[in-house]
């Protein structure tokens, strides 16, 4: 990690005493326990825990897509209202507009803050050029490849210039091995760009690998179990043949595993109880 | 197209030529087909003028209509009817739909009488109408509206609640006002269907303007048809049928499709026949 300035001591994300419930036909299910976090600024925190955990409502209420049912969520102080600027979202699915091209997509939040078209561009030529997008600049997101299309959903955040990201499982659709190569463009343009980061994954290897502080989260209704650091040495330096080959690495992903299948242990022999018990 | 296309043994320019050829003529196939049972039923059962003219006799028809100026009179009378119609239906259409597809609340207050009207057809408006608005263009605008309306009405409806959330949801996080969002998710994200309702809906408009111009208008390809019935002219009644058969393959090719092609085809969001084969 880089020296801490006064920025990045601050509170950036704070959740205290949130509670989710989802309304059904058949009355309110819980989505999440109750969850209390602090985010500081310029930090990058992964989440990780068992699928349907209640990852995803966490990161919607903090985009504002969802009001929560109990606690406060906020931002530098300000409490979260809906979306906005400032929280930026990377989505699991692909979000990025089918009806533009890519530089059109990656622009498009700078065109909503009515930035001038010459800064425009050239802040768009500089993030094609980061993320590896160019020649492809006037192409529809249909013709690119999983791998691409992500790059330009990151890369269009990314302009929007937000204080904090949001990502939700961003790179769980496309292939291991452009996975890979994301995730260490990912943590490259996060050192050069000193952003705050909100990760969910259910991969320990990836939440390790990214963040600063794992949080892991208990099954459904989630909570968060237990958090742990991750020392950086160099500043930036996130690749994977010196994480897999760094020992103290490995047991620090040894250790999240540990908790996180727990947890996926407990919630399936609870699952195939009640299957035992619904056949009875 | 895709920059990754595998070469094939002929110059690329070739292949295509021959495709865009293919495009042209193929789709002539059927309509020979039916030239040929025309004319083979004309010989087998040796039927009246009346009943059915032979094919030189509706080509006669042609020309002698576009000679004297008939023509281009009834057709022009007959598009400006159909467009303005049409124009009318699409636009109180497209709104109605996203105003509908927006709100629940106001789609389940509305269903009702969209139901109850998208019932009653333009031939039942008719006898009412022609009391309201007389004969002419007002009437058979009103008809053509009353058909081309409820199809994008319904379709834009359909499309604008098909649009995915997470894309609205990305550009309210990019600091996109609900405004934004309509005119940069929700319109495109809909297109297809508003694209596939004005299709369908010009279709049925013909059918209601040559419905609406049998009885209620003085010119137009339904009366040029209507009067034709009168003195017996089956040669007349089919040319009319050839004509606005003619100029509907066309507007679709020529209006349409391009419009479809440059747009939701370009996008990805439905498959390109073209590209297909």
């Amino acid at each position: 990690m880089t020296s801490a300035s006064a920025d990045k001591l601050s509170d950036k994300i704070v959740v205290s005493g949130f509670r989710h419930f989802f309304e059904t036909e058949d009355g309110p299910v819980q989505a999440t326990g109750h969850i209390d976090l602090v985010i500081r600024g310029g930090e990058f925190v992964t989440l990780v825990g068992p699928s349907g955990c209640g990852k995803t409502t966490l990161l919607k209420a903090l985009a504002g897509f969802i009001r929560p049912t109990e606690g406060t969520l906020t931002c530098d102080g300000k409490p979260i209202r809906g979306p906005g600027r400032e929280r930026g979202v990377v989505f699991q699915e692909l979000a990025i507009l089918p009806w533009r091209t890519v530089r059109r997509n990656i622009g498009h939040g700078l065109e909503i803050a009515r930035v001038p078209r010459a800064e425009r561009e050239e802040k768009v030529a500089r993030l094609i050029g980061l993320m590896g997008l160019a020649g492809f600049e006037d192409r529809y997101p249909h013709e690119l490849s999983g791998g691409m299309r992500q790059r330009v959903a990151v890369a269009r955040t990314w302009a929007a210039d937000p204080d904090v990201i949001l990502m939700d499982e961003p790179f769980a659709a496309v292939d291991a091995m452009t996975r890979l190569t994301l995730q260490e463009e990912l943590g490259r343009l996060c050192a050069a760009t000193q952003k705050t980061v909100f990760f969910i994954t259910h991969s320990v290897d990836e939440a390790v690998f990214l963040g600063d502080r794992v949080l892991v989260m208990t099954r459904r209704p989630g909570t968060i179990k237990a958090v742990i650091d991750v020392p950086r040495r160099a500043a930036g330096g996130r690749d994977w043949e010196s994480f897999t080959t760094d020992p103290e690495m490995q047991s620090i992903a040894e250790r999240v595993l540990k908790l996180v299948r727990a947890e996926r242990g407990a919630s399936q022999a609870e699952e195939s109880r009640a299957a035992l018990e619904a056949t009875a | 197209m895709s920059v990754l296309t595998v070469p094939t043994g002929r110059p690329r320019h070739k292949v295509r030529l021959l495709n865009r050829l293919a495009w042209f003529l193929v789709p002539a196939a059927p309509f020979l087909i039916v030239l040929a049972l025309w004319a083979l039923a004309g010989e087998i059962f040796k039927p009246s003028r009346q009943t059915l003219p032979p094919i030189g006799d509706v080509v006669a028809a042609i020309y002698e209509l576009a000679v004297s100026g008939q023509l281009a009179t009834n057709v022009a009378a007959s598009l400006y009817r159909l467009l303005l119609g049409s124009l009318l239906g699409l636009v109180t259409g497209v709104i109605g739909g996203f105003i509908v597809g927006l709100n629940r609340k106001i789609a389940e207050t509305l269903n009702p009488v969209v139901v109850f009207f998208n019932a009653i057809s333009g031939i039942v408006w008719l006898p009412l109408m022609i009391t309201w608005l007389g004969i002419g263009t007002a009437l058979a605008v009103f008809l053509i509206w009353n058909t081309v309306f409820f199809i994008v009405f319904q379709n834009t409806a359909l499309g604008v609640q098909l649009v995915s959330e997470v894309y609205e949801q990305g550009v309210r996080s990019l600091g996109g006002s609900r405004w934004e969002t309509l005119r940069s998710v929700t319109l495109p994200g809909a297109l297809p269907y508003i694209l596939t309702g004005m299709r369908t809906g010009l279709g049925f408009g013909w059918r209601a303007l040559i419905a609406a111009e049998l009885v209620g208008a003085a010119s137009g390809l339904g009366t040029m048809i209507f009067d034709a019935a009168e003195f017996h002219r089956s040669d007349i009644i089919i040319a009319g049928c050839l004509i606005i058969g003619t100029i509907s393959i066309a507007m679709d090719r020529w209006l349409l499709l391009p419009i479809e092609r440059r747009t939701v085809q370009r996008w990805g969001l439905v498959a390109d026949a073209e590209k297909e084969r």
